[in-house]
């Protein structure tokens, strides 16, 4: 039993299942205090009267109160920067807490410690941390600097859409309740860019790296020696999660293992004893993790590392389980909301799983004749990609069929790269001419590695998408897991792990057996300034109009918000993609959703402009049936009408020839328009095509160009969707517009207040549900199709999250 | 009585293999500078080329699509998938010739599945036809990178440039596609 050899572990998972049980049962954790004191006075008096049994139960209830007890209250002071009133432009003097993350060449984000404020010439504290994105050039910045910045302050938006990412409470955790944005040049410094020593020889590292390596080589070296991203070249990044090995460039238990067997291997091949060797190798160890900073993976390995160097100094068996425990203890108590991040969680996962599950997968197989060289790393493999499958398909959606098989080829390259990393740094101390050698085998060995992965991410299916796994089937999933390793020996584990695991496919394969509710369900994602409508009907058939936007240094929202969403739907292709027109506020994400998903059809106006390179691309790799649309055209998809209302030939501006679709299905007409401005609305009106709508998509994000009065006479829309970005440059929706929208009596609904808009409709009633507000109201569809074309019933069925005005 | 360690040895063996390399590696960079630089590249993807801003592109669209329909044949085509007229000459008894491939409509897969071309190379013919707006003659072809006299030769009778991009392409109705049988076209 493992539990007998490791007493931590059960200790590390009640703490951990009690910051679960506050984070879930939020209220006063104060009153938890007494729970506390009456568990362990239990615990004490169970003790003395020679029941060990429940003393020990006590002892972890206890334990889980204690969890329970420790996020705490985070005070907000009435100096705090999250009680200024919000969004404010303001000088802000603070100080840098981290070192700053250039992401692109002209975009760093910042975090800066509040320290005052000037108000109109006077100096007011301020307290709290601040993110900030940094545009242009600006001065050395480095940690603890303090520096003067003017910048513009918000509380954080995400992009509010079922099942995404919510990332405001990802900043909370991280103690982060106000954002904003400053210009490098708009930045002073108090203080001079002098960091503390890690940082320097990080930057010395990377420094040293990229002068002796070409572009591509060095940044993944950097990856792979330092866990610097910013510099991995996009293609190689997204070959190395294809190929399910990117927990290589994660610096990890991987690098600190490495690192600890390199100084132990030379110092005592070098012939110094045992002990020394072993507190050298601790000592560098520590180093290390303070040069690549504290995340949640190397604080994990390192305090395993110095756990397992302790044992070699007492003499003792070292006790992998034990070690893993007291790292999460002790990570926890200091960091509770790591609990939620995916490092940490894919950090302790996989590591538990080759703990436990590679022993006994390594003596099946080589039980069934095979070389222990094979089997031990195809077991170690196998074991953490098992462990972290659900991790990967909740936060990332992506299960790598290709990686147990890359690892084997991955991890050794990867390793000798590391290795010879570090000996060339070292080198590039003592002679320039030494480290240019060590750095040209490397490039050699980095082109290999590269070469392996590139092999692997280009295979079919390396790697698949799939909804993010319900709670109970990630729970059966490690349920069979933990029944694994006694289904050698015994039948009944054997057919309990079976059971478990199937229950849990079951569970995931549910929702594509689900008979269909038989709706249209029409969703206006939530995506920023930019467009993306999700159009599903009944028979699984789905039309993807836009898909928000993306730029060379701008946030891809394709990757990060529309295809994730896609991928957590059940259906595994969407049968069209329609562009409306190649402006990267629609097509930006395109790239993505084009390589991330199937695509039968692709619809375009057959304009592609500049600015949409890489989305056009994609389009032409994809394999997808290209149309033209134009004028007049009808196409069926299932049992529902697209009709093409424009554009009919060439027009003056890029927006004027967006396509506009008019979808009818069962009586209710949708009407997508684009970005449609003046002169197409005129062309549209002038053919006597019918506009007239249920559903209106309002052109180009609600300005004031478009959308004018005798479109809407025409098209009489009695709800209409404005998609929008909060806080958007353009200042879209234009107020005209919104007065032109109300006086035509349409009910509106906006993306940049309400997040999603998700329209549903049998025919008979149609229900629209404002994702952020919690909110669904419903409506029956008049048959006759008065002017007003609806009635309703019933009007803000309250849902829980409601906080609507 | 030796005078390191077999350990010891293994490990001065391979720092000094490694500095030979080393040593190799760099004289080779530094002798093939071009191919050194491609070879750093090898993984990422050019840029694609630069596609007009819609200032000078008011009247015409800039872009023709390749065809009209995108879609791949099917996998049992007529034209045979790796016979060129150089191999010997003998086609099948009763297979119809293969009918040219027009580069200006066809498309990326279906270039890509010539004799001889490669996805790589099908990548190059794409851009340099967005880049020209569509071949005018097979002699365009020489731009193409990796498209030399021998190359060019064999495909001739297997391409075409029927029709200089930027004239109309008909707005005729698009054919049901296999993969599609739920949208059809009214």
């Amino acid at each position: 039993m493992p539990w007998q050899v490791a007493p931590l572990l059960p200790l590390a998972v009640t703490f951990a299942g009690g910051l679960v049980a506050a984070a879930w049962l939020p209220g006063a954790p104060l009153a938890l205090l007494p729970a506390a004191a009456l568990s362990l006075t239990g615990a004490i008096a169970a003790l003395a009267l020679g029941r060990d049994g429940a003393a020990g139960l006590l002892l972890l209830a206890a334990v889980v109160v204690l969890g329970a007890l420790r996020p705490g209250p985070s005070l907000v002071t009435a100096e705090h920067v999250a009680r200024l009133p919000l969004p404010v432009s303001l000088t802000v003097e603070g100080e840098i807490a981290a070192e700053p993350v250039r992401w692109a060449p002209d975009r760093a984000r910042l975090l800066l410690d509040a320290m005052a404020f000037q108000d109109g010439g006077e100096r007011k504290p301020l307290m709290g941390r601040v993110q900030l994105t940094v545009y242009g050039e600006s001065i050395a910045l480095g940690p603890g600097q303090r520096i003067m910045a003017e910048v513009r302050l918000h509380r954080p938006v995400g992009f509010r859409n079922p099942g995404a990412f919510d990332y405001p409470a990802h900043l909370r955790r991280e103690g982060i309740l106000v954002v904003g944005s400053a210009r490098g040049d708009r930045l002073e410094a108090i203080t001079p860019d002098d960091p503390p020593w890690p940082i320097r020889v990080k930057r010395w590292a990377v420094d040293t790296i990229s002068r002796q390596l070409p572009p591509a080589a060095a940044g993944l070296l950097a990856g792979l020696l330092l866990g610097e991203r910013a510099t991995m070249p996009r293609d190689a990044d997204e070959a190395f999660r294809r190929a399910g090995v990117y927990h290589v460039l994660a610096v990890s238990g991987f690098n600190v293992a490495l690192l600890a067997s390199c100084v132990f291997l030379t110092l005592s091949l070098l012939g110094l004893p045992r002990r020394p060797t072993a507190v050298v190798a601790g000592g560098a160890l520590v180093a290390f993790a303070l040069v690549v900073g504290g995340h949640p993976s190397v604080l994990r390995a390192t305090v395993m590392g110095l756990g397992l160097l302790l044992a070699v100094l007492l003499d003792r068996e070292p006790q992998l389980l034990n070690g893993i425990a007291l790292a999460a203890l002790l990570l926890l108590a200091w960091r509770p909301v790591d609990l939620w991040d995916p490092g940490f969680q894919l950090s302790f996962g996989a590591t538990m799983g080759i703990i436990l599950l590679a022993p006994p997968v390594t003596s099946f197989l080589t039980g069934r004749g095979w070389s222990r060289w094979l089997a031990a790393p195809i077991a170690v493999s196998l074991g953490a990609q098992l462990a972290v499958t659900p991790i990967m398909l909740g936060h990332f959606n992506q299960l790598s069929l290709i990686g147990v098989l890359a690892n084997l080829a991955v991890v050794p390259l990867a390793g000798v790269a590391t290795a010879l990393g570090l000996v060339a740094l070292l080198a590039s101390l003592i002679s320039e001419v030494g480290a240019e050698l060590f750095f040209n085998a490397l490039w050699l060995l980095l082109l290999l590695l590269r070469g392996a992965v590139r092999i692997a991410a280009s295979l079919p299916a390396a790697m698949v998408h799939l909804p993010a796994p319900m709670l109970p089937a990630t729970a059966g999933w490690y349920a069979a897991l933990a029944l694994l390793p006694w289904s050698a020996s015994s039948r009944p584990a054997r057919r309990g792990a079976v059971a478990l695991a199937l229950l849990a496919g079951a569970l995931s394969a549910w929702p594509w057996l689900r008979p269909e509710d038989g709706r249209l369900r029409i969703t206006f994602l939530d995506v920023g300034q930019g467009d993306t409508t999700l159009i599903e009907l009944p028979g699984r058939r789905r039309i993807l109009v836009d898909a928000g936007a993306a730029g060379p240094y701008r946030f891809d929202v394709g990757e990060h918000v529309v295809a994730p969403f896609l991928w957590n739907r059940p259906a595994g292709r969407l049968d069209v993609v329609a562009l409306s027109h190649s402006d990267p506020d629609h097509s930006g994400g395109l790239r993505a959703v084009m390589r991330g998903l199937g695509v039968g059809e692709f619809w375009e106006n057959g304009y592609w402009y500049a600015g949409s390179e890489a989305a056009l691309r994609a389009v032409e790799r994809s394999g997808a049936i290209r149309r033209i649309l134009a004028r007049g055209q009808r196409l069926w998809v299932g049992d529902a009408l697209v009709t093409v209302l424009h554009p009919a030939g060439p027009m003056e501006s890029e927006n004027d020839l967006s396509l506009v679709l008019r979808l009818d299905w069962r009586g209710v007409s949708v009407l997508l328009t684009g970005d449609l401005a003046r002169h197409g609305e005129a062309a549209v009106l002038e053919r006597a095509e019918p506009v007239r709508a249920l559903l209106l998509k309002v052109a180009h994000h609600g300005s004031r160009f478009s959308t004018g009065a005798a479109f809407l006479e025409a098209s009489r829309p009695a709800f209409a969707v404005i998609s929008a970005g909060a806080r958007n440059p353009f200042r879209h929706p234009a107020p005209e517009t919104l007065d032109r929208l109300a006086a035509s009596g349409a009910r509106v609904y906006r993306t940049d207040r309400d997040g999603a808009v998700i329209v549903e409709t049998d025919g008979v009633t149609l229900s629209v549900t404002r994702w952020a507000r919690g909110t669904t109201e419903r409506f029956e569809l008049d048959p006759e199709r008065a002017p007003e074309g609806t009635k309703r019933t019933a009007e803000r069925t309250a849902a829980p999250g409601d906080r609507g005005p | 009585m030796t005078l390191y360690s077999r350990p010891q040895l293994r490990l001065l063996l391979a720092v000094a293999a490694t500095l030979l390399v080393g040593l190799a590696v760099r004289d080779w960079r530094a002798g093939f500078p071009e191919h050194a630089a491609y070879l750093d590249r090898f993984d990422q993807e050019p840029d694609p080329p630069p596609l007009p801003s819609p200032a000078r592109h008011r009247s015409s669209p800039p872009i023709r699509p390749t065809s009209k329909r995108d879609a791949l044949p099917p996998r049992d085509a007529a034209r045979p998938r790796h016979a060129s007229p150089g191999d010997d000459g003998i086609q099948p008894a009763g297979a119809p010739a293969p009918e040219p491939l027009d580069l200006n409509r066809a498309s990326f897969e279906e270039i890509a599945r010539l004799p001889g071309v490669g996805r790589g190379l099908a990548e190059r013919i794409v851009d340099e036809r967005r880049r020209r707006g569509g071949f005018e003659s097979r002699d365009d072809l020489r731009h193409v990178l990796g498209l030399g006299p021998k190359k060019r030769a064999a495909l001739r009778d297997l391409v075409t440039v029927a029709r200089p991009a930027g004239t109309e392409v008909s707005m005729s109705p698009a054919t049901v596609s296999p993969e599609m049988p739920a949208v059809t076209e009214k």
